[in-house]
């Protein structure tokens, strides 16, 4: 490769107006030992470049994102099977209930049954109680 | 679009959006974890990228808006990047070991602004067409070829401060 080329196609590469080719080229001839002296100081540019390009990533790339989506699919039907049978249970169980409640509830019914025989009691002691009105009626009629 | 296809479709071009990420991101690491989450992004909207012409350009673009992203938060997040990649990429490491100069012009790019560095990197080292590359930036051929001939010529400029230090 002569040497005047090399040195044009240089200067059009710091330009920017190479071609892929040309900048082919341009690697090639640094990526020889036997480069001119004042052209030099470029090589290792050029041989940079061809190294960067040799690197690879270490990584695996992981696309199992359909496992990942079957499983939130999951999710999805474990979270409403379980609202609905909080939900059902809810309604079900409301006209059950718990022993405590059951326990007030009869002691209530005890307690209005026995409200209820004293207010009894108390009326037919108000009943009679009347004679005592009777009583009054009677005094008042001697005694006027 | 299934996994099988899928990945032979973007697998090709994986080490391309690595080495662009590390570019970027300048940590290997973190390069491996961007290269991780658009194969993520693209696997989600694996449907879509049949559509696209260039599912390679495509990824590519993705690639340099995430990685500027998270530069952007981390910048944001008063973080410093990690220059650790000197120590931990070995593969490298011991081909350059050899020679200075190569290790140098590294280095010299990574002081590079973004957009230079990313050109620098698609058109020197992964050799795209300058109409690709203006694709994938969303730019036109010209500003890349302004903003290339500024990289190389950055790089240049350095190298030859260093080469005639190094003489004299």
């Amino acid at each position: 490769m002569e040497l005047a080329r090399i040195e044009k196609l240089l200067d059009a590469y710091f330009e920017g107006n190479t071609s892929l080719a040309e900048e082919a080229i341009l690697r090639n001839y640094f990526a020889q030992n036997e480069v001119a002296p004042h052209l030099a100081a470029y090589k290792p540019m050029f041989d940079g470049f061809t190294l960067a390009k040799k690197e690879v990533s270490k990584q695996d790339v992981q696309v199992t994102e359909k496992q990942f989506t079957v499983r939130r699919w999951w999710y999805g039907v474990a979270a409403s099977v379980v609202l609905a049978i909080g939900v059902a249970g809810f309604m079900f169980s409301e006209p059950k209930l718990t022993q405590e409640e059951q326990e007030a509830l009869v002691a209530f019914e005890k307690t209005r049954e026995a409200m209820q025989m004293m207010s009894q009691n108390f009326n037919e002691g108000a009943e009679e109680l009347s004679y005592i009105s009777t009583f009054t009626k009677t005094k008042n009629k001697i005694l006027k | 679009m299934k996994q099988k296809e899928f990945i032979a479709t973007v697998l090709p071009f994986k080490d391309k959006l690595y080495r662009l990420a590390k570019r970027i991101l300048v940590s290997g690491d973190e390069a491996e974890d961007a290269v991780q989450e658009v194969y993520l992004k693209l696997w989600k909207g694996r449907n879509k990228i049949s559509n696209y012409k260039n599912p390679e350009a495509f990824a590519v673009t993705m690639t340099k808006n995430y990685c500027l992203d998270r530069l952007k938060s981390k910048q944001a997040s008063n973080l410093k990047i990690v220059h650790s990649n000197y120590k931990t990429s070995e593969n490298i490491e011991k081909k350059i070991e050899a020679n200075d100069g190569v290790q140098l012009v590294f280095r010299i790019m990574e002081t590079l602004p973004e957009q230079q560095r990313i050109i620098l990197q698609l058109r020197d080292v992964e050799q795209f067409e300058f109409s690709e590359i203006a694709k994938m930036l969303d730019s036109t051929e010209t500003a890349v070829r302004v903003n290339l001939s500024r990289a190389r010529k950055a790089v240049r400029e350095e190298l030859i401060k260093k080469h005639n230090y190094g003489i004299s």
